[in-house]
């Protein structure tokens, strides 16, 4: 059940000091040169939170970092028959209870769509329920979405309906908090000395706030268009071919996406007797991904790989999650200096499509 | 986790990145969104600018050949060897005898430094770099 | 830099990589931007999306070429008769700037009376660019107010690598593009610390801030800080080092008296230096060779002693980029396994010298360059700290750097126009070396590949040496896309996997020098350019067949 209640602004630091001390805290920090990342806070006096930006990373690398070591190895060779072994040896993940603070809806969507993959596929990935067991999300609904913002277009914002431990949206001089999941009832009683009920006028603001917010969107993205445009005919001709032919081939819209899950695994050599095998990112469009042995490749050109991963997107996870598989952050157009970003696509999908179609 | 702003060590845009860092062990790379010139974007070379530095080829201690093999020594051992070497190729032949090749890819102290031991100690103009490759 | 520091006073960039962002025209030569420089082909992109228009002069069909309103495709060698050609144009066209000339410039006439001898006939003969497409050059660059000349290794690395330098020069001062925001020449630096390395002068012939090495009242300011005299005789440059020794090499004289022992400090000679049998059989007769290196490079396994050095990750220190920009390097981590920084292991020679260069950090060794170098001497680490760093010439604390030079005068004073007449490729094609192969970068590897070579996805996306040739050669000779091609020059020889495209044209070839199994610089020529000495890596004769499996 989601309770109400309101935390004046004041009370936002003593009740993370409180969190921190039995979790670690993560949160938007502005550094000194006026970046703001998603950081690990250790001292929360001098670190500048800052709910006015969007961090620039999203949560992707706390679940799924860039590079982790998955275990290591030994090579065992028989004295005998001069057979070789491999012994593997997993590396275990540390267990720490981490607090989110200042996740964004679009983020905090991206997090549960990515459990899709490393939770609900047939498999589980240890290393990432780890961290994901361990992790509770104080989101902060968005009233003014950001320049490049459209999460109203892929229905992941800007106020979430779950997901969250505590959703917490600006009034102005306090915070309008709803509980999600139990844990986030739970701080809610346990500290239950920062918070008090909210009203009904409280909620009709809150409401209203959610309403505007949906209005503020400086980008019309039409991406359930482009999604049912896709599913019944190929993409107009030459739209990839223009958008590639700017395609820097540097991997950073899937490496900043918060929903892209490419990875490559790696067995390094420390000698020759031991080695460590690693997980890191990876990206659809690179080339080498999908290589085969004899060098053959389907994707060859950077044209099919480049559709590929926007045809992924937008087409092929909707027959597999029931959804595009874009959370409408628009870390990707801002990465981007080619301008081959998903809002390029959906709106040339959209455009070169007969614009009178009625589409429901 | 810790975000360590640097600069991208691979060509000469200078593109500030933050080197993800975990127990140690630069473990990622991103870029910056306020740089001036990288302006949250990097290329190939910068979103993996962190692979190499943990690579088990990377030389851990110094080398000295001995017996027409390089053999790992002490600090103090190497630096000897060394000085010694350079300094008996300049009593036995003058100083414009040794030749010094500095690194485009080190930094602006190191540069000076070893600029200044070539012209100070060493006594030699003879120092270049590949500037031209 | 030769080039430029004679006709302008000062080899760096003009402008700033974000003034790129306001070019009316942008002129890229001996570039491809999009690989070797993403973050100035980013500008490119973007100006020319708000209507700027590009012009790109390169043998290859690159990707910025096919992006540009005017690819002048010209045969390898000739950029400077092309730009005679273009200036040529520009006067026949009224297009010069007359006031900038008269109030910046010296030695005009000079270079009017070499282009009115030009014949545009004879130079689209000699280039392979159609007059038409000259003409259309000259007046896209000419008639725009904020025109910028972006050039690379292409330019340089010819035995003629000085003057096709100054013909941009001369092309700049004669429609006042130039001492200007927004338009200029800008030479864009390979590696991330060339500007800092000639900066520090690790150079032969100057010192720090490129102070004159006679210069008595700055031979004092030294000895008074050093604590010693100075020498005063120039140094050698590097190619000497590599090539003048007792073994005789193409196109160096021997010294007199050759190197007998060198300190190289994170460099990879062995692959990046032309003619690698010259220098392997230089670096092999060494009395004393001292290598410091984060990795054993193929130039450490012939050392004496080699010095584990620390990363950048590593370390703290200053690097300073393309656009003059000294930044700071913060330290990540600490050194890996036994490794020092590079100046801890100088120091550490140095006081077996009986000489003490102990620092307490990095920031007070750039506090002795602030003192030393006018143009570093604002930058102290405190300022650079937590900032984007600063653009020299920074004088002092209280300058905030500079965005572009030679504003209100060029560094020399009067810019000086360098008439340049062409000089054919120290080695021509021949019957029996049919093809002309251009040596470069490649996007997903960085110089001699220590670095690049042991990031695993770097590795897999560019995995072994690849060679560019036209399909209609690659047909001739009965290849298909990754066959295996075995490459002889009059040198060496190496074997790459072939790639057939259009980027080329028919004849040329081109090949990246990453990669140890294919060391390039045993095809290349020693040959360099007499004033720089930049090696002609750009030509050389060549002839390819098919390796039967």
């Amino acid at each position: 059940m989601t309770g109400r209640y309101l935390l004046a602004k004041d009370h936002l630091v003593p009740l993370l000091r409180k969190i921190a001390k039995s979790n670690r805290l993560v949160a938007p920090v502005l550094n000194e040169y006026g970046d703001t990342l998603f950081s690990h806070i250790t001292d929360l006096d001098s670190a500048a939170i800052d709910l006015a930006h969007q961090p620039q990373n999203s949560l992707k690398s706390f679940f799924f970092p860039q590079t982790e070591k998955l275990s290591t190895y030994l090579v065992e060779k028989s004295p005998k028959t001069g057979n070789v072994r491999y012994n593997f040896y997993p590396h275990t993940v540390e267990n720490q209870p981490t607090a989110y603070v200042g996740v964004r809806s679009c983020d905090m969507f991206a997090v549960m769509y990515t459990d899709m993959t490393f939770l609900h596929n047939g498999e589980r990935d240890n290393y990432y329920q780890k961290r994901r067991d361990n992790a509770f999300f104080i989101t902060l609904a968005c009233n003014h979405p950001f320049p490049n913002c459209f999460c109203n277009a892929t229905r992941s914002g800007p106020f979430l309906e779950l997901g969250y431990d505590l959703q917490l949206t600006d009034l102005g001089d306090r915070y309008f908090v709803e509980t999600g999941r139990s844990r986030g009832m739970k701080i809610v009683e346990q500290m239950g000395q920062f918070f008090k009920p909210a009203s009904e006028a409280d909620r009709r603001e809150q409401f209203q706030l959610a309403l505007e917010a949906r209005g503020l969107f400086q980008r019309n993205v039409h991406v359930e268009l482009a999604s049912k445009i896709l599913q019944e005919q190929d993409e107009p001709v030459g739209i990839i071919s223009e958008l590639s032919s700017r395609c820097q081939d540097c991997a950073g819209c899937a490496y900043v996406c918060p929903t892209c899950t490419c990875f490559n695994i790696a067995d390094l050599p420390l000698d020759e007797e031991s080695g460590e095998r690693i997980r890191s990112w990876d990206a659809c469009t690179f080339a080498g991904f999908s290589k085969m042995a004899g060098d053959h490749n389907p994707v060859q050109c950077e044209s099919q790989r480049v559709r590929k991963r926007f045809l992924h997107k937008l087409l092929h996870d909707v027959a597999k999650h029931g959804r595009p598989s874009c959370v409408g952050c628009g870390r990707c157009v801002d990465i981007c200096f080619g301008g081959v970003d998903i809002i390029s696509f959906v709106d040339r999908v959209v455009k070169t499509i007969d614009h009178c179609r009625d589409v429901d | 986790m810790r975000d360590v702003l640097s600069v991208c060590t691979y060509c000469g845009c200078g593109c500030g990145l933050y080197l993800h860092v975990e127990n140690n062990q630069v473990v990622g790379a991103s870029p910056s969104r306020n740089h001036p010139v990288s302006r949250n974007n990097l290329c190939v070379k910068g979103w993996h600018v962190h692979e190499f530095i943990h690579s088990p080829d990377r030389l851990s201690d110094p080398l000295v050949r001995k017996d027409g093999r390089l053999v790992p020594v002490s600090w103090n051992e190497a630096l000897d060897v060394a000085a010694a070497g350079l300094k008996g190729v300049k009593e036995r032949y003058g100083p414009d005898r040794i030749g010094v090749l500095s690194s485009a890819k080190c930094s602006n102290e190191e540069n000076y430094i070893l600029q200044k031991f070539t012209r100070a100690v060493l006594g030699t103009n003879n120092i270049d770099h590949c500037a031209r490759l | 830099m030769a080039g430029l520091a004679t006709t302008f006073g000062s080899g760096a960039m003009t402008n700033s990589i974000n003034e790129l962002d306001h070019a009316q025209v942008v002129l890229v030569s001996g570039s491809n931007t999009t690989e070797a420089h993403p973050q100035v082909a980013r500008r490119i992109y973007g100006c020319v999306d708000r209507g700027a228009k590009l012009i790109v002069i390169d043998p290859r069909r690159t990707k910025i070429a096919r992006y540009a309103d005017l690819h002048l495709q010209l045969r390898p060698g000739t950029d400077i008769p092309l730009l005679n050609g273009i200036m040529r144009s520009i006067i026949d066209e009224n297009l010069v700037d007359d006031l900038f000339i008269e109030m910046r410039t010296e030695n005009f006439f000079a270079m009017r009376d070499m282009l009115l001898q030009i014949d545009l006939d004879q130079v689209a003969a000699t280039t392979n660019v159609s007059k038409c497409m000259i003409r259309q050059a000259a007046r896209i660059y000419a008639q725009a107010q904020r025109s910028v000349i972006c050039y690379c290794l292409g330019v340089t690395q010819h035995i003629c690598g000085t003057s096709n330098v100054q013909s941009y020069a001369n092309l700049a001062m004669l429609t006042g593009h130039v001492e200007q925001e927004f338009t200029g020449v800008d030479p864009l630096r390979g590696q991330n610390n060339v500007q800092g390395a000639c900066d520090m002068a690790a150079l032969p012939n100057v010192l720090p801030g490129y102070q004159s090495l006679d210069d008595p009242g700055v031979r004092n300011k030294f000895k008074q800080s050093w604590g010693v005299e100075l020498p005063k005789t120039q140094g050698v440059t590097l190619l000497d080092m590599t090539h003048g020794g007792s073994v005789w090499s193409e196109g160096f004289e021997q010294l007199p008296e050759p190197i007998r022992a060198m300190y190289i400090m994170g460099e990879n000679p062995m692959l990046s230096d032309p003619g690698i049998k010259h220098v392997e059989a230089t670096l092999r007769d060494l009395d004393f060779l001292v290598v410091a290196d984060i990795f054993l490079t193929e130039t450490a396994v012939l050392a004496d002693v080699v010095f584990p050095a620390a990363s950048f990750a590593e370390k703290i220190g200053t690097v300073t980029n393309s656009e003059r920009r000294v930044q700071l390097m913060n330290q990540a981590i600490t050194p890996v396994g036994n490794s020092r920084t590079d100046d801890k292991i100088i120091a550490g020679i140095a006081s077996r010298f009986g000489y003490d260069m102990e620092y307490e950090s990095s920031a007070e060794i750039m506090e002795e360059i602030c003192l030393l170098t006018p143009l570093y001497g604002g930058m102290y680490h405190d300022r650079l700290k937590g900032s984007w760093g600063l653009q020299w010439p920074c004088s002092d604390r209280t300058h905030d750097g500079t965005q572009y030079l030679h504003k209100y005068s060029f560094t020399r004073g009067r810019g000086r126009f360098e008439p340049g007449d062409h000089v054919e490729p120290a080695e021509p094609l021949s019957e029996e070396y049919p093809f002309l192969l251009i040596t470069g970068r490649a996007y997903h590897h960085y110089h001699t590949g220590t670095m690049t070579r042991r990031s695993h996805t770097l590795v897999r996306e560019h995995d072994r040496p690849y060679i560019d040739m036209h399909p209609e050669d690659g047909k001739r000779l009965g290849l298909q896309r990754g066959d295996m091609v075995q490459v002889d020059s009059r040198r060496g020889t190496c074997n790459f996997t072939v790639k057939l495209t259009d980027q080329m044209a028919p004849g040329e070839l081109y090949c990246d020098f990453h990669f140890h199994e294919a060391p390039v610089n045993t095809l290349t020529i020693s040959c360099s350019d007499p004033v720089a000495r930049c090696p002609e890596f750009k030509i050389c004769a060549v002839k390819a067949e098919k390796v039967a499996l």
